[in-house]
């Protein structure tokens, strides 16, 4: 059982995965780089916790318990009592290199120093380290409270014994691990893409609308969501953006390739339900 | 905007494209159009599953059928013999025709072309156009106008709505007889245009592919990635669950046709998928 974890970034994936972590009992020692960045994470953390506790999913006395147990920290030799440290900052392979070097100089020689990256190689994460067997790829997905797979991914060196240490603790968590190689995209982002893709082609090559498109994979398919509602609902930039990276990554295989109706509805901010318009008009509901 | 833009592309469709009023602008004068079948008589030829599907389908809602089947001349699930018949000779009453062939398209094309012979010009004939377009297949027979495209696949015909692709050649009350023969069997229609793969066919083809793509590159268990799928993009079944429930071969003959049509890159297909296809053999037991 993990008893100690370290997280580095408390953005959303950082706060969130702290979250889960804090309620499993696991005590978390939350780095990022000044005061004024974690003084706004703990607040989020505070009111999603309330949230957590209004939507009957747990406890008030769960929740203050939770939130005491997550340790604001602007030092990162205040992460080496950790087992696992989790890095969950901007999506830079050199950023990230130079962070794995500090963490394995500060940390215990037998913590596992996890990356949350879910578009960039963990190997080449792990190529700045001499730790390479105990780096690996812990591909949490957004909204962190909600999701409840994660990827864990094998890095050209991760050992056996570290996946396995992964897997107990994401089943520590509540979340079901599946292990997936290191390759563009993973699993998951990787056979989403199409759902998108497709779509995207079968539009642009008008032989329905985006409106019928939806209908038929929903009623034929049985989706939750239509192709072109769930691009509204992710943002076109984000989706835009994982697309380049998949297609950068995979050395510009056609499959991955950017559909210029995103590329220019992105240029005339066309973003999806965030900006009020995507596929679909979300005006009223924005007022 | 785009939304608005499409849509009146597909109204305008159905008054027809100046391209395609151009070809309507003279219907063959001996090819009187078809009419509306009253409730009878429905002919079904075509790939097992999918003609028991139908079967079932149309028996249910009160049309006697006749169908013709060639794998071992039996259909797998046993219908009620009043409503339900074998028969190889097409009887020349059939008030509506279904040819749902994907996989050997030879034979689809035979099967189109003894329905056109010995059907009345009036009996209109929905046809899968699922990995051949319905302008292609009416190239086939000789009163072209009488043929819409549809979607036919393993198990959809259990689901509420269904793609219909009229031709360049079918004027509107073909379609709308098209339309009313659905409807009676409880269908929502969607009318698209008349391409290779059609909309749902194409895109959980797709992501079947790159499923295959992955396993075989072994990023992950087939039972892995179905869970990931599930759990991590609410996709309702697992790719490698997709397939079962389609068929591999029906999946090949979409992709298959889709890199035909397209003849593009991203449509090749994963090699992996190729052979279990051919073989025969399953995801599961690898």
């Amino acid at each position: 059982m993990v008893k100690h974890l370290g997280i580095v970034g408390a953005g959303t994936m950082g706060a969130g995965i702290a979250q889960l972590a804090a309620l499993a009992g696991i005590d978390v020692a939350l780095y990022d780089i000044n005061d004024t960045v974690l003084r706004q994470a703990l607040e989020r953390l505070k009111r999603s916790l309330n949230k957590a506790v209004e939507k009957g999913e747990v406890s008030a006395a769960q929740s203050t318990e939770a939130f005491t147990r997550i340790h604001p920290r602007t030092r990162l030799a205040d992460l080496s009592h950790s087992e696992i440290v989790i890095e969950a900052v901007i999506e830079d392979v050199r950023i990230k290199k130079d962070l794995f070097k500090h963490l394995e100089a500060g940390t215990k020689p037998t913590a596992i120093l996890a990356t949350n990256t879910s578009s960039l190689s963990v190997t080449a994460i792990a190529s700045a380290t001499q730790r390479q067997e105990k780096i690996v790829g812990l591909h949490f997905l957004f909204p962190v409270e909600s999701v409840k797979i994660v990827e864990v991914v094998r890095s050209e060196r991760t050992t056996q014994e570290t996946l396995d240490r992964c897997h107990s603790f994401l089943s520590q968590l509540g979340r079901t691990p599946i292990t997936v190689a290191d390759s563009p995209g993973y699993v998951i982002n990787r056979i989403v893409h199409p759902f998108h893709s497709e779509a995207l082609q079968i539009l642009g090559e008008h032989i329905a609308d985006a409106e019928q498109i939806d209908r038929i994979m929903k009623a034929e398919g049985g989706f939750t969501l239509g192709p072109f509602e769930s691009l509204d609902a992710i943002g076109l930039d984000v989706s835009l953006n994982a697309t380049k990276m998949l297609f950068e990554a995979s050395s510009g295989d056609s499959r991955f390739r950017p559909h210029p109706i995103e590329k220019r509805m992105v240029d005339s901010g066309k973003l999806g339900k965030k900006s009020g318009q995507g596929f679909y008009s979300y005006e009223q509901e924005k007022k | 905007m785009r939304a608005g833009r499409l849509r009146k592309a597909a109204s305008r469709r159905n008054e027809g494209t100046m391209a395609k009023k151009k070809q309507r602008a003279k219907p063959p004068k001996k090819e009187p159009r078809v009419h509306q079948p009253d409730k009878a008589l429905v002919y079904i030829l075509g790939d097992s599953p999918i003609v028991e599907e139908y079967i079932a389908l149309c028996s249910s809602h009160g049309y006697v059928v006749l169908y013709d089947l060639e794998e071992k001349g039996q259909t797998k699930q046993s219908f009620d013999p009043r409503l339900v018949r074998k028969s190889a000779k097409i009887p020349s009453n059939v008030s509506f025709a279904l040819e749902l062939t994907n996989i050997d398209l030879e034979k689809k094309r035979k099967n189109l072309e003894a329905l056109d012979k010995a059907l009345p010009v009036i009996t209109a004939i929905v046809s899968s156009s699922v990995t051949v377009s319905a302008t292609e297949q009416s190239l086939w027979i000789n009163h072209k106008s009488r043929l819409v495209g549809f979607c036919a696949l393993p198990t959809l015909s259990k689901t509420s709505l269904v793609e219909v692709a009229p031709t360049v050649f079918s004027p509107a009350e073909t379609i709308q007889v098209v339309q009313r023969f659905f409807t009676s069997v409880g269908k929502e229609i969607e009318l698209v245009q008349d391409r290779v793969g059609m909309v749902f066919p194409r895109i959980v083809c797709q992501i079947i592919n790159e499923a295959a793509f992955a396993l075989q590159e072994e990023i992950a268990t087939p039972q892995d990635i179905d869970l990931a799928m599930k759990l991590g993009a609410n996709y309702p079944l697992g790719p490698i669950e997709w397939a079962d429930k389609l068929g591999m071969q029906q999946v090949y003959a979409v992709l298959s046709a889709l890199h035909r049509d397209l003849g593009e890159g991203r449509y090749r297909i994963s090699p992996l998928l190729r052979q279990m296809a051919l073989s025969g053999t399953w995801w599961k037991r690898m």
